[in-house]
């Protein structure tokens, strides 16, 4: 398997062997007599469902980011790999509650990329900032790409299933029927329906 | 000559549209954090991004910063080192401890328990 908590040195976290036995912990039901554990140096000693040091990035994808990002022949250690793999998770969640605190504090529910990008700056990432937000344009751009219906797809797909989205994106102003002939004037009306075997709407 | 390759290929990376990461993991341990309730979908593929530009900064600036350039490897200790001297990343300071060797870290307990005894 990937880099569990099995394989990670936990001794200088001063927890028992018992934790590192196995490797997940969901659903944690722990007495708090037990929990002598999450006394010792823990910063977060919350008791919810998922402990969130628990939870990681796979260990192969977070690896590959490292040594593309060394100098080509450069090796990383085993126990570096892993380190970082519980860094990351410590930085999404250091990221999203400060997020989180911003949107409790304006009253707001769920948490956009406002919050995030603000938290960064907040918590001294600000250099991520910038390509950040170049990031979200590119991929926005790639979204609307791919969602988007251009005006030839409207009229090829007219006689086929026509959906409400159809009706929303921009239509042209002649449309080309099957016989090459160019109707001039197309009129949608919101109560339109798509009824089978009529392909266009004729004016005299 | 090595240096502008290494700021290349990040930038390459920075700036493609694909992820490395999976996004639904990176969706279960924002929603970890106490009182997350919903997430969107922008912010979402913003920490996604943000983690994997965090994973670059952290192996480099532990790569340069440490004793590794000669042996040209990147170690554990290197990490905890940057970790030490780097504002940006103090967060990581409790979970990145240096290593100490059993033995040392055994005696410490001893003399733990000998002062809980003594209270």
């Amino acid at each position: 398997m990937d880099g569990d908590s099995s394989t990670t040195d936990t001794t200088p976290l001063g927890i028992t062997g018992e934790y590192m036995a196995g490797g997940t912990y969901v659903l944690a039901q722990e007495d708090d007599g037990d929990e002598s554990f999450n006394d010792h140096d823990d910063g977060n000693g919350s008791k919810d469902f998922f402990r969130e040091q628990d939870i990681y990035l796979p260990i192969a994808n977070v690896a590959r980011i490292m040594k593309n990002a060394v100098p080509q022949t450069g090796k990383i250690a085993k126990d570096a790999k892993e380190c970082v793999q519980e860094c990351v998770s410590e930085f999404i969640s250091f990221i999203t509650s400060e997020a989180s605190e911003r949107c409790h504090q304006e009253k707001r529910k769920t948490i956009n990329g406002e919050d995030i990008l603000f938290a960064m700056s907040t918590l001294g990432f600000d250099m991520y900032v910038e390509p950040l937000k170049l990031y979200l344009q590119k991929f926005r751009e790639a979204m609307k790409g791919e969602k988007g219906i251009t005006p030839v797809a409207v009229g090829e797909g007219l006689g086929e299933d026509l959906t409400d989205e159809t009706f929303t994106g921009q239509l042209p102003a002649g449309l080309i029927t099957a016989d090459g002939q160019q109707q001039n004037v197309m009129v949608y009306t919101t109560s339109y329906q798509q009824i089978p075997g009529v392909q266009q709407i004729q004016f005299s | 000559m090595s240096e502008t390759n290494m700021e290349e290929k990040v930038d390459q990376t920075t700036n493609s549209r694909t992820i490395s990461l999976p996004i639904s993991r990176v969706r279960l341990i924002m929603k970890s954090s106490p009182d997350v309730s919903c997430i969107n979908q922008d912010a979402l593929f913003l920490t996604t991004k943000a983690t994997e530009l965090f994973v670059q900064h952290l192996a480099l600036s532990s790569y340069e910063n440490g004793s590794s350039k000669d042996t040209n490897s990147l170690s554990y200790s290197d990490l905890a080192d940057t970790v030490e001297e780097t504002e940006t990343f103090q967060f990581l300071t409790d979970i990145l401890p240096k290593k100490i060797l059993a033995r040392d870290y055994l005696k410490t307990l001893e003399e733990m328990e000998k002062e809980d005894d003594n209270l």
